[in-house]
């Protein structure tokens, strides 16, 4: 029975790695713009179709096919803002989002055109059929390859956020986007810039999700979500707070299906969201930021 | 001026109006019925979640395509509408009646999806309208028979009584276990599977679901391990099927695992699992994409011809299978082709092998056309025929 209980918890840490990682993308936007991205999705997945195209149609190797994609979905997510978010004129918050749903859209039709809808197998060197058995509980390479990234990247933001200088410009555009703009900040330069980094955090998630979940246009409807409920979870402007509420989400998901029911394992997540919203609204790790006059 | 502008249209209307009724009558005695065309609809998901389906309809297209050029049926060539649905029971019910208010379509032939047929089923029968070869197995189509609704694709609830009973029986695994997706199209496999083993006096050993858009499903191949079942049956999406098999191969558990004709597209799944579809049991109701029967010849020639970009695969020629039916009814029902001589003429297709399906059978009260399916197995990536046509026996 205890064998049984590490498993499920062992899936659940690993499928809520990957809905971490997604949620950190979406946290980085959140954290600057307060702009909640709904294209976060789709930007992933049509970058794991590039990773996907240099790899199996023109037979690059993993370690140069790899960064090709970061650059790329940094340039992607640069040109989303620029194109779509910056000529918005006067935008209120909620503009700015359904302008991101539009943008959903439009990446979700062209990655359908584009590629088609028939699934494809993602050829990663990681695999998630290599498994290591710990006493008796199985997880498997690419399982070990999310978690340790996800926790890396968290750690990695959160220092880039607290030490650099582009970080901390970041943050102050957020807090006051016209103070900063006097203080000398690019401020339109930084938008651009956290669109185009966290569409590299999503792309990091794409390719590592594509083994599990497989390639097609459909591949992040349900991760996005599930990020979306992670980030919620842990307060929408915390890095670490995105990371445990995507790994307590991806337990307590398994946990349900395992002991309760499969049928509304799903559901979990938003009950979740509507829980968290009433009880606690800022999320678990996030103090809850009011603007002062 | 206004009276002037009254005058000509008082001259002019009167004119048109007879002229329409004059061609109008000579030309066709049915909607969709002219003289040198027939008019056939179709909607099917070129975009959105099932857009893997979506090769029927341009099978379809195909196939029209290559009567055409024999000459088409009956001295009349076939013209087919293809509508985009996505998938979305809204956006069928708004193609089906554009197809049937503007463009005026004789009747409907395949039309992918349980839900998406399901709403437009009430509307195509109030107004007469044939339809024949849903794309889906849903027993809903023929239960109870409807006088212009026509189903072909054996129902979920007979497929999985010929796999159940073939493991059972035929193989004599004992232990069955049932992972399906949890809406009617996996229900309705359940019901026949336990329905089946019930019969044989015993019960599932594990019935575990999934929902369609979980990405997640750990938690439900652990359930099934620890079911220790011989054979799992699966009734799944084709890209949960492939994520079961990655998950099942993770913890080293190795049933025996049968599936469903929608997941009866082998080189597909073998690619898409990287091999580890490989030995996966299915029944089709379809000759296999190799097969040498001189139908499937012809057909793959059309597919050379007329869609060469095309994957000749299980989806793409079930376009042919869904319209054969109706080709033969129009065949029979003479020149004088109209709705109602459309429905007697397949009333009376008896055991007919005429296409690449086996036994189609319709009648008064039988709108269930086929009911027997064969069992294949995925050897290396190709199909391979395992048994002779089976038959539900009740």
């Amino acid at each position: 029975m205890l064998i049984q209980l590490s498993q499920v918890i062992a899936s659940g840490l690993a499928m809520g790695s990957c809905y971490a990682l997604i949620a950190l993308a979406m946290v980085i936007i959140y954290k600057t713009s307060e702009v909640l991205n709904f294209a976060q999705g789709e930007m992933a997945m049509v970058s794991t179709f590039i990773a996907y195209t240099l790899l199996a149609t023109y037979d690059i190797p993993f370690i140069i096919a790899f960064p090709l994609t970061l650059l790329f979905s940094l340039i992607l997510g640069m040109i989303i803002e620029f194109l779509f978010l910056r000529p918005a004129k006067d935008p209120t918050l909620l503009g700015l989002i359904v302008i991101t749903l539009g943008v959903e859209m439009i990446l979700y039709g062209v990655a359908g055109w584009k590629w088609g809808a028939e699934t494809k197998s993602f050829p990663s060197p990681i695999l998630d059929t290599k498994v290591y058995n710990i006493k008796g509980v199985v997880v498997s390479q690419l399982n070990i390859w999310v978690f340790v990234v996800c926790i890396g990247l968290m750690l990695l933001l959160f220092l880039f956020f607290r030490f650099s200088k582009l970080g901390v410009a970041m943050k102050a555009t957020a807090q006051n986007h016209m103070a900063a703009r006097l203080m000398g900040i690019r401020a339109k330069r930084i938008l651009s810039f956290t669109w185009g980094l966290s569409a590299l955090i999503g792309a990091v998630a794409g390719v590592l999700i594509a083994p599990i979940t497989l390639l097609d246009p459909n591949m992040m409807v349900d991760p996005l979500l599930k990020a979306f409920a992670s980030a919620v979870l842990g307060g929408m402007t915390s890095m670490p707070g995105a990371a445990v509420g995507g790994g307590i989400l991806g337990v307590v998901e398994n946990l349900f299906g395992w002991y309760v029911s499969t049928e509304f394992k799903s559901v979990v997540a938003f009950v979740i969201i509507v829980v968290v919203l009433c009880v606690r609204p800022s999320g678990l790790l996030a103090r809850h930021y009011v603007k002062k006059v | 001026m206004v009276s002037n502008y009254l005058k000509s249209v008082l001259v002019v209307f009167p004119f048109i109006i007879s002229l329409t009724f004059f061609f109008g009558h000579s030309i066709a005695s049915e909607i969709g019925v002219s003289e040198d065309t027939i008019k056939i609809g179709q909607w099917s998901p070129q975009t959105g979640p099932a857009a893997l389906w979506g090769s029927v309809a341009r099978g379809t297209d195909c196939y029209f395509k290559m009567l055409n050029a024999e000459g088409g049926v009956q001295g009349r060539k076939l013209k087919q509408y293809i509508r985009d649905d996505a998938y979305q029971p809204p956006r069928t019910v708004g193609a089906v009646k554009e197809l049937v208010g503007r463009v005026g379509v004789f009747g409907f032939v395949g039309g992918v999806g349980t839900a998406t047929g399901m709403a437009v089923k009430r509307y195509l029968h109030t107004r007469k309208i044939p339809w024949v070869g849903p794309a889906s197995g849903s027993s809903r189509w023929a239960n109870p028979p409807t006088r212009y609704l026509f189903a072909l694709y054996p129902n979920y609830v007979d497929e999985a009584h010929i796999l159940t009973s073939y493991a059972y029986m035929t193989l004599g695994k004992k232990k069955i276990a049932f992972f399906y997706q949890n809406d009617d199209y996996g229900k309705e496999g359940l019901m026949g599977a336990i329905e089946t083993l019930k019969r044989y006096g015993t019960k599932l050993v594990g019935e575990v679901s999934v929902e369609p858009l979980d990405t997640d499903i750990s938690s439900q191949i652990l359930k099934l391990k620890m079911s220790k079942p011989d054979v799992v049956i699966l009734w799944l999406l084709p890209k949960h099927a492939a994520m079961t098999m990655g998950a099942a191969a993770k913890m080293s558990f190795k049933p025996l695992w049968m599936t469903t004709s929608t997941l009866s597209d082998a080189p597909l799944m073998y690619r898409i699992t990287k091999g580890l579809w490989d030995g996966v049991m299915f029944d089709s109701f379809a000759e296999l994409p190799d097969s040498k029967t001189p139908q499937m010849i012809k057909y793959k020639k059309a597919h050379d011809e007329h869609a060469p970009r095309e994957r000749w695969g299980m989806f793409f020629y079930a376009g042919f299978l869904f319209a054969e039916p109706m080709i033969e009814a129009m065949k029979r029902a003479g020149r004088d082709l109209t709705r109602e001589s459309f429905v007697d003429a397949m009333e009376t297709i008896k055991n007919w092998n005429g296409g690449i399906g086996h036994s189609i059978t319709f009648g008064p009260n039988q709108r269930q056309g086929q009911r027997s399916t064969f069992l294949g197995k995925c050897e290396k990536g190709v199909a391979v025929r395992l048994s002779d046509w089976l038959e539900v026996k009740k």
